[in-house]
Parts: C-alpha cells; sequence; structure tokens
C-alpha cells in the first residue's frame, strides 16, 4: 500500500458568475503522505480554502485528478462523498462550527451518529476519549455558547478527531482566538501530529505554519516556492 | 407623543422595506380579523341587538323562550310557562302593578291575505298584539298614529297599523293609504298610522311583521268559532311589559308564578286527573325584553356563539402566523436591537417599538379585515336566510362592530407582538456584537415550537369540527325521510285569504285537483292542511276509545294532517296494511283515519288497530275516527327527531261531534294549505304552469310559496348547512394558515440553520439525513400538536354536540380524518424547505457561517 494518502494533479477550479470567469486554482500538483503535517499559506485570495474545501470534498474541482487513499474522489456522488468525508477526513474550522443547541458531548458525537451501525456504546467511548484527549471531558455537558473562543476549538479538534479520520484538515484553525489560545491550538495540533495523525492547515500566519513539517505556498491560485511567494508578495506591494 | 410617532415612522419602514412580510401578514390578519368581525356583525345583529325602541332597558318580558304558535296544558316537566292565553295574559297585568305597562303580542306572525281595492292580494305578515302595544314600547306614528287602548275594544272599528317597509314596499310609499280600507283575509279593515322608519316588531326575525293589528279584531278575522282570543286554556300571547324603576324582578318573577298558579287552579284542564298535583311546579321567568322576543336569537344563538369560538381558533392560528413571522424577523435583527441598546436604548423603549410594529400591522389588518367582515356576513346571511329579503339584520358595520374590530386589532397586535417583545427583552448586545464566530443559542426556537404546536392544535380541534359538521349535514340530508321528492312540487295557499267559507273548500278542492291532474304529465294531485317537512304541524291528544282521560305528563300526542286521497301517493308512502283514504270517505260516511307503523305502536302495541276507534282530547270524543289503514312512517315533522305518532284524515271529512274549543279548530283545519304535485318525469317551466293553473281556477287565490317537495326538506337543514360550510371554511382557513405558518417556521429553520446543515454535511451527513432533520424537527413539533389537538377536539365537540345528528362528538373518523389532513398538509408544507436544505451545498452552506 502506498503511503500517498492525498495525490493531486493539474486541478483547477473555475467559479463562474453572470460574465466573469475566476480561476481560483490552476494547475495545482500537492502529494500529501501518510503521517504528514503540511501548512497551506499564502495571502488572502490565494485559493488556500478553496483548496482544502476541495481536498475535504466539500467541493469539487473542475478539472484535473484527486486520488485520496489511491482512489479517485473528484467525480463521485453526493453520498459517496459524504461517506469518505464522516469516515476519511475530520475538519477544523476557523469559527469553530460548532451547533448551538447541542452539548459539547453531542456536538462531539455528532459525526459518529452518521456512520451506520455504530454502537451508541462505542460512540459514547470514543467521545469521551477524544474530549479527554483535548482536555474538554470536564465540560461535555456545557453548551458551545458556554465556553470559550480556545475551549471551543478544542472540543471542534475532539469533533474532528473522534471519528479517527485519515487527514484533519484546518482551515485557519487560529484565526479566531488570541495568540494565546492559538498556541495552545497550534500544540494540540502537534501534538496530534506526533500521535501520528495526518493534518493538512491553512493558515496565513507564518508563525504557525512553521509548526508544521511541511510549507505549500500558494499564490493566485498556484503552487509557488517560498522564494517565487515573497517576490510575488513585494511586487503586489510595491 | 413625539417618540410614539417616531416608533410608528419607524415601524411603517420596516413594513415597507419588507413587502412581502407587510403583504403576508396583513392577508392572514384581515383573514383572522375579518372572520371574528364578520360572525360579531352577526351576533350584534341578532344576539346582542335591542329594540329600537325607547329606553329597552326597562322593557321585560313573561316568559323565557319562543314556543310559538299554540299551546294547551301543562308545559312539560319543568314547568316553565312561556306562552299565554289572553285571560292569563289579563291576570298577569291586574296581579302586577310592577308593571307600568304591560302589552301582549301574538307568539306567531301568519300570512294574510291582504288587498287594497281592486289591487290583486299580497300574502303579508301580521301580528295581533294589545291596544297599548305602541305605548308600551314608547312609539309613536311616523305617519297618522299608532292605534290605542280603545282601539283594543270588542266592536271597535277594525284597525290596522302598517310598517314603514311595508308602506314602502307593498303599498308604494302611498300617503294616502292613511286612513283608506284595506281588505286582510277578505275583511274590511282601516289603515290609521304607519309606525317608524327602523321598526321591525317586538323581534328579530326572518320575517318581520309588515303590519298590527290590535287583539280584539282576532275574532273577528276568525269567524269567532276558531278564535283563541277568549279560549282561556289556548296559549298564544307573549306579555311584554315596561317595568316601574327600582322593581325587583326577581320579586316580581315570585309574584307572577304564585299569579299562573293562581290561575291555572281556576281551570278544569289543569286540575283533572291529578293535575292539580302539578300546578305548584307551574312557574314563569321574568327576563330583559329589550332585545324582544328571542326569535332569531333561539333558533341561531348557538350555532352563532359556536361560529365565533371557532372564528376566535382561526384568529388564533392567524396570530400564532404572525408572531412566528415577526420572531423569525426579530431574531434576524438581533443585531440592530442590540446596536440601539448598545446606543443606550432602554428595553422598555425596545418593547414599545416592536409592539408598535406589531399593533400597527395589526391595525392595517383589521381595516382590511373590515372589508372581509363586510363581505363575509353579507355572504354569511345570504346563506342562513336565502329567502327573508326583509331581515332587520344588517351586514354593514356599525359603530359597535367598528369598536369590535378595532379592539380585535389591538388585542391581536398586543398578542402575538409579546412573542417577539419578549426576545427583543433577551437580546445582550455585548453577545450580539460579538459577531458571528461563536455559537450561540437560539431564544427564538423555544416559542416558535411552542407556536407551531399551538398551530397544529387548534387546527386539528377545527378540522375535527368541520368534519363533524359536515358529517352531520350529511346524515341529516341522506336520512330516510320516508318519502319520495323527484319530480314532486309543493305549492302553498291561502283560501281561506281569498275569501273562501268551508261550506265553498270542497267545490274549490275539487276543481283544484281537476285542473292540475288535467296538466300534462302530472301523476298524482293532493291537497293537505300542512304538507311534510313545511316547518308546520298540527298535534292533539289522540285517545283510543276506551281510554280514560289522560294523565297529568302521560305521552299522547300525535300529529295529524287533513288530506285529499292522493297524498300519500304523491309523496311516495306505501300503505302497509288495509286501505288509504278515497273519494268514497265524503262529509256524510264514516269519519275514517289512517295512521302511520309509530302509531300502531305508540296506542296499539300488541293490537290490530284496523277498524279500532279513536279520537282527541277528551274520551267523549274517543269513538270519532276510524281506523281504516296503516301507512309506512315518514318525516312529517322536524327530520332531527324520530317519527311521530301520525294519522290522516280526508279533507272532506269534518267532525260535528266536537264542542268548544275543538270545534273552532275541527273548522279552521278544513282549510288546505298545500297542493302537491307529482310528475311522472321532469317538466320544463313547471312552476309558472302550476302558478296559470291556479289562477284560473281562481285568480283570487295567491301563491303563498311554490317550491320543489326536495326543496321544501332541503330548507330545514339551511341552518346546518350553513354551520357547516362555515366551520368547513374556518377548517380550511386555520389549515391554510397552520401549513404556511409551518412552512414559514421550517423555511426560517433552514435558512437559519444553512450554517449548521453545512458543518453537518462535513461531517458526513447525507441529503436524505438532512432531509430528515428538518422534516424530524418539524415532524415533533406536528406529533406533539396532533395530540394536545385531539384532545382539545374531544373537548370542543362537546360544545358541538347539540348541533351534531347521527356522529358522536368522538367520531374517530373526524379525528383521525382531522389528523391525517393536517399532516398530509404539513408534511407538504415542511418537504419543501427540506430539499432546500438537502440541496445546501456545504461549502456555500459553511461560508454563510
Amino acid at each position: 500500500m502506498s503511503d500517498k494518502l492525498i495525490e493531486i494533479e493539474d486541478l483547477t477550479k473555475v467559479f463562474y458568475t453572470d460574465e466573469v470567469e475566476t480561476h481560483a486554482l490552476s494547475g495545482i500538483h500537492l502529494t500529501i503522505s501518510r503521517g504528514e503535517y503540511v501548512a497551506m499559506s499564502g495571502p488572502s485570495g490565494c485559493g488556500k480554502s478553496t483548496l482544502l474545501s476541495i481536498l475535504g470534498l466539500l467541493d469539487t474541482p473542475t478539472g484535473g485528478k484527486y486520488l485520496l487513499n489511491n482512489k479517485p474522489v473528484e467525480n463521485l456522488s453526493f453520498s459517496e462523498r459524504s461517506r469518505i468525508r464522516n469516515q476519511e477526513i475530520g475538519f477544523i474550522f476557523q469559527s469553530f462550527n460548532l451547533i448551538g443547541d447541542l452539548t459539547v458531548e453531542e456536538n462531539v458525537e455528532l459525526p459518529l451518529t452518521y456512520r451506520a451501525g455504530m454502537p451508541s456504546a462505542e460512540r459514547k467511548k470514543r467521545v469521551k476519549e477524544a474530549l479527554e484527549r483535548v482536555n474538554m471531558a470536564h465540560r461535555m455537558r456545557h453548551y458551545p455558547a458556554q465556553l470559550s473562543g480556545g475551549q471551543q476549538q478544542r472540543v471542534a479538534v475532539a469533533r474532528a478527531l473522534a471519528g479517527s479520520p485519515s487527514i484533519l484538515l484546518a482551515d485557519e484553525p487560529t484565526g479566531n482566538l488570541d495568540s494565546k489560545n492559538g498556541e495552545a491550538v497550534m500544540h494540540l495540533l502537534a501534538d496530534l501530529h506526533r500521535e501520528g495523525s495526518t493534518i493538512c492547515m491553512v493558515t496565513h500566519d507564518p508563525r504557525f505554519a512553521k509548526h508544521a513539517e511541511r510549507e505549500v505556498h500558494l499564490f493566485d491560485g498556484k503552487v509557488v516556492s517560498e522564494q517565487e511567494l515573497q517576490k510575488l508578495t513585494a511586487e503586489v506591494e510595491a | 407623543m413625539q417618540m410614539i410617532f417616531q416608533d410608528l415612522r419607524y415601524a411603517l419602514r420596516q413594513l415597507r422595506k419588507s413587502p412581502g412580510f407587510a403583504a403576508t401578514a396583513i392577508i392572514t390578519l384581515a383573514l383572522g380579523i375579518g372572520a371574528n368581525t364578520a360572525i360579531f356583525t352577526l351576533v350584534k345583529g341578532i344576539l346582542l341587538r335591542s329594540l329600537p325602541v325607547t329606553d329597552p332597558a326597562q322593557l321585560y318580558r313573561i316568559g323565557d323562550t319562543d314556543n310559538c304558535c299554540v299551546n294547551g296544558g301543562f308545559v312539560g316537566e319543568n314547568g316553565d310557562f312561556d306562552i299565554f292565553s289572553y285571560d292569563l295574559y289579563l291576570h298577569f297585568k291586574r296581579s302586577a302593578p310592577e308593571f307600568e305597562q304591560l302589552a301582549a303580542v301574538q307568539a306567531g306572525q301568519p300570512r294574510f291575505a291582504v288587498r287594497r281595492g281592486e289591487a290583486r292580494g299580497k300574502e303579508l305578515r301580521g301580528e295581533w298584539v294589545s291596544g297599548n302595544y305602541f305605548s308600551t314600547l314608547g312609539l309613536g306614528a311616523a305617519m297618522g298614529r299608532a292605534f290605542n287602548e280603545s282601539d283594543d275594544r270588542e266592536g271597535a272599528p277594525p284597525v290596522v297599523v302598517l310598517s314603514s317597509r311595508a308602506w314602502q314596499n307593498e303599498f308604494g310609499a302611498d300617503p294616502s293609504v292613511i286612513g283608506s280600507p284595506i281588505s286582510i283575509q277578505a275583511r274590511p279593515f282601516t289603515v290609521i298610522g304607519v309606525a317608524p322608519s327602523g321598526f321591525f316588531g317586538d323581534r328579530v326575525t326572518d320575517s318581520p311583521a309588515d303590519f298590527w293589528m290590535p287583539l280584539s279584531t282576532e275574532p273577528y278575522l276568525h269567524d269567532g268559532a276558531t278564535s283563541y282570543l277568549h279560549h282561556a286554556d289556548s296559549h298564544w300571547l307573549y306579555p311584554i311589559g315596561r317595568v316601574r324603576p327600582g322593581t325587583s324582578i326577581p320579586a316580581l318573577q315570585a309574584k307572577l308564578s304564585v299569579a299562573l298558579r293562581q290561575f291555572l287552579f281556576t281551570r278544569e284542564v289543569y286540575t283533572r286527573q291529578g293535575g292539580d298535583k302539578l300546578i305548584p311546579k307551574q312557574h314563569v321567568t321574568v327576563v330583559p325584553g329589550g332585545g324582544g322576543i328571542q326569535n332569531l336569537q333561539q333558533e341561531t344563538g348557538k350555532g352563532l356563539k359556536l361560529l365565533m369560538i371557532l372564528s376566535s381558533i382561526v384568529l388564533l392560528i392567524a396570530c400564532a402566523n404572525i408572531a412566528n413571522l415577526l420572531l423569525a424577523r426579530s431574531t434576524a435583527r438581533r443585531a440592530e436591537i442590540a446596536v440601539r441598546m448598545a446606543m443606550g436604548a432602554g428595553r422598555k423603549r425596545v418593547i414599545r417599538q416592536a409592539l408598535t410594529e406589531s399593533i400597527l400591522l395589526s391595525c392595517m389588518g383589521g381595516i382590511a379585515g373590515l372589508g372581509v367582515a363586510y363581505a363575509g356576513s353579507r355572504t354569511i346571511l345570504a346563506l342562513a336566510f336565502p329567502d327573508a329579503p326583509n331581515l332587520p339584520v344588517s351586514a354593514s358595520p356599525s359603530l359597535p362592530v367598528l369598536l369590535f374590530a378595532f379592539g380585535v386589532s389591538i388585542v391581536t397586535g398586543i398578542l402575538f407582538g409579546l412573542a417577539p417583545a419578549w426576545l427583543a427583552l433577551q437580546a445582550q448586545p455585548a453577545e450580539v456584537l460579538r459577531g458571528v464566530n461563536r455559537a450561540t443559542r437560539d431564544h427564538s426556537g423555544v416559542s416558535q415550537k411552542v407556536l407551531v404546536i399551538l398551530q397544529a392544535a387548534l387546527s386539528v380541534v377545527l378540522l375535527a369540527g368541520a368534519i363533524l359538521m359536515s358529517r352531520s349535514l350529511a346524515n341529516l340530508e341522506q336520512q330516510n325521510f320516508g318519502v319520495q321528492t323527484g319530480d314532486r312540487y309543493v305549492l302553498h295557499f291561502d283560501p281561506e285569504g281569498a275569501g273562501y267559507s268551508v261550506d265553498r273548500l270542497q267545490g274549490l278542492y275539487r276543481s283544484i285537483e281537476s285542473r292540475f291532474s288535467a296538466l300534462p304529465a302530472v301523476s298524482h294531485v293532493a291537497l293537505a292542511l300542512y304538507s311534510p317537512l313545511e316547518g308546520d304541524n298540527w298535534g292533539d291528544c289522540a285517545l283510543p276509545q276506551g281510554h280514560p282521560v289522560p294523565a297529568a305528563g302521560e305521552q299522547c300526542n300525535a300529529t295529524w294532517d287533513r288530506v285529499t286521497p292522493q297524498f300519500l301517493q304523491s309523496i311516495g308512502v306505501p300503505i302497509e296494511r288495509g286501505r288509504d283514504l278515497s273519494e268514497q270517505d265524503t262529509a256524510t260516511s264514516q269519519m275514517v283515519a289512517i295512521v302511520n307503523q309509530t302509531f300502531v305502536k305508540r296506542f296499539y302495541p300488541n293490537e290490530d288497530p284496523i277498524g279500532k276507534h279513536f279520537g282527541i282530547n277528551d274520551p267523549k270524543y274517543s269513538g270519532a275516527f276510524e281506523i281504516v289503514g296503516i301507512f309506512r312512517d315518514f318525516k312529517m315533522n322536524n327530520p332531527r327527531e324520530p317519527v311521530r305518532p301520525v294519522y290522516l284524515r280526508p279533507m272532506a271529512q269534518q267532525y260535528q261531534g266536537f264542542s268548544a274549543p275543538y270545534d273552532g279548530g275541527e273548522k279552521a283545519s278544513m282549510f288546505a294549505g298545500s297542493i302537491l304535485v307529482s310528475f311522472r318525469a321532469p317538466q320544463e317551466n313547471v312552476e309558472e304552469l302550476l302558478r296559470r293553473t291556479l289562477a284560473s281556477v281562481d285568480p283570487n287565490l295567491t301563491v303563498v310559496g311554490l317550491q320543489t317537495f326536495e326543496r321544501q326538506v332541503n330548507d330545514n337543514f339551511v341552518q346546518d348547512r350553513l354551520l357547516a360550510r362555515l366551520t368547513g371554511l374556518f377548517g380550511v382557513l386555520a389549515l391554510v394558515l397552520a401549513s404556511v405558518g409551518l412552512y414559514g417556521v421550517m423555511s426560517y429553520f433552514v435558512a437559519r440553520r444553512t450554517g449548521e446543515i453545512g458543518i453537518r454535511m462535513a461531517l458526513g451527513a447525507t441529503r436524505t439525513r438532512v432531509m430528515g432533520i428538518v422534516l424530524q424537527g418539524a415532524g415533533w413539533q406536528l406529533g406533539l400538536g396532533l395530540v394536545i389537538g385531539v384532545i382539545g377536539a374531544l373537548l370542543a365537540g362537546r360544545l358541538m354536540a347539540s348541533q351534531l345528528y347521527g356522529v358522536s362528538t368522538y367520531d374517530p373518523v373526524a379525528l383521525g380524518g382531522a389528523a391525517l389532513v393536517l399532516a398530509t398538509f404539513a408534511l407538504a408544507a415542511t418537504l419543501l424547505p427540506a430539499r432546500r436544505a438537502a440541496s445546501i451545498e456545504p461549502m456555500k452552506a459553511l461560508r454563510t457561517e
């Protein structure tokens, strides 16, 4: 079995509006191996969140190939994509995206409830373990509104972990947190990586990108080297 | 004040900004407030109406129900007398000086043939009233003069006062009619005045009196022997009077009850056969008479009260709808409220702003509702009283109706504005201004769910009510009346009014039979005193030969009719045993009768009645009629009641053995009131043909009424039909409002939870599961609403019990049907938002989050 978890070749994404055609991603080639911690960075509007949403099967590419676990996933049906998202991918969002009407426990349990046949006891066990892993087990009965931003993000991480996904996709996980909580979340992700998790994180903050093993830089929908990125950014700023 | 205007201006701006919301809310409110105002217009016009007389609050009536038209004997178990003889009225007048004036009015308002000069006769409604009638009511005449006590003396010249409406419509508003003679039932009267415009008499009825005559003229028109005026035991009058200020009504009632018992003890008909033991239980009730004789009130009261309740439920559903819409809006406007609060707006100010908007909305709905109410009450009046052009109830909104609509609008506005106002109270500026990055709980959710549950429950109540009423109506209409109605016509006429005396009647009847029988395709022609199910009938106490005087309270009543030989054939009723009446049953042959099966069961339970004799009221007459045949049961009287004992006597036979007072009734019964014509096949222009045929017999014979037999039978259910239609309409309205409400709430649910749906999808929820979430959200609210609604419907069914026929208040079809219909509509209303939710692209949804 190959060590490559994600393989992308010549991936494109074009958004069409009435008269405008916007090329969000143009010819992206990317490979992420199992156990790797990748940071995707770049200026605002460079296409990193679009790429992440395609990686997470939340969106479909306009062109190119996308292999997840050696299987092509770019043309799957909605329900098939739902199943893969549920079993293979764990999401961590910038704005946490916890459901306000559910308790912490129920939020973490949520993706597991979408898995047919998982007994309730097994779900509860996994939820407990995930929450213990992020040190939030003591807040199981709380509602998200009763937690601080950092605590909410830790719950979101627990939710992503509970399903034992192949990869964690984090979209600006520190974007809505203060620096202290931001650091704490980054340490948590680093711990998870050390424990074997594959992580792909989008961030525009170079401090946090340094936590990853590898950085992928994007500019105007293309993967560029760090030097190219600096040059292009300087040109734009000039 | 300035702040109120500021709030109003802002509220108007808000409504202008959301024209779709404003239009939906105003239409919903217009329907709810309009339905209530329409019913209130009728309640005000019928139940709460005062007579247009001087100081109606001072009027009191002796007796509390309408027991039209002529009664005798004890009144039933409760001993509550409502209708009185002339002698008893005079006895009350003497016994109770507490009445400044006490008038008597006739219980019925019969039709009379009225003619002026050589003009063709008209059938107008008249009423005998005491000479002090107009002075008791505090009325003069608009033209000429009203009659007084001297006009009511025996031997006084017969006079009549016309109603203003009759003067205009029937006499062309001709002033010269005052002082001129007119003929009533072919007897001369002098018109002495016209009553004030707007005065419709002493009762709200669908056919008010066209003229009033003094009581003393009753024997004049009734040929003495058939008169009730001087029969102390024939009760046909309602006393109504003006009570002196300060009079204790309970004391007056007790005093009049004593007077009643004193009078009854003097009458042999009440004391015989142990009747004297029942007299102490007899009493009268003195009730406010400002609303007049409770005729229409009694007929329609229960139905109107029921409709008032049902329309209130519709309004409640409408309120719940608007409250839900406002909740959705105010949730969306939480940020705005938070900004206002951050800028120093107090909670009171925020609540006032919310209530100003809702009250403004409800007032706009109320104004639109007035239009709905006017159209609605006009339609209801037309449906409820299809043949009553003179009904003194107007659909135009009066001041009390306008005040009602305004009051309902304000209350409605506060009612549906409370929830959003409460929600505004919950707004925490800090929390809202923190933005969307934190998960917050939706405070409006619980209120909205409660409102949806309330809507569903109320809708089930209304739908179950509608199904109950329609099933009841179907049972009424489709019951086996025992008669055939197809291709049959009933023509009502009045030979007495055309001047016929008893001795000329048989010749007239033969002519009528002969002329009508000669018409093409006619199969049978019959004349009858009353036709089946026309609403009128004659009852007497039937006594088999040898039966002693009936004990007090003994069931001996039987309905009877006088008919010509083809009567049963003309209504399709077969003879079961013996023979039918025939041409051989003449004035000089043996007095005979045929009886129905129920009559046999009641009076001859284990005997063969053929050849047996019976009579009426007194054992001395019990050998009067020989039973020669038994006919199959059919509904002659009230179609809601079981078939009563009925016997039919030949039109040609007048029993000469009766003495007063029964001889008068026997004579009066010789005047046929109906001609029944059956055709072998459907015919065209039958009504014109029948009118022409009657006129060819005698042009003076006026047609009082002409309709198909089917229509006559169906007319018994006009009120039921109206009630069923309106209940059905309210049910549909409730269903639509509840469905729209549920759709709105679920759409809002989906819109508000787009982000959540996106999260769920990102976490692996399939489209089916997302649809399931939405359907589940609606499902439990709906389920709870259905359970509460079914319990509510069971309780509401009790209120409707008296209006139902052949269907129980816990009818499973009605309850199950209501729940099923609502569930189906609710599912349809939820499916659209659910599909919308399922089609959300998770990426887009997450972007909105």
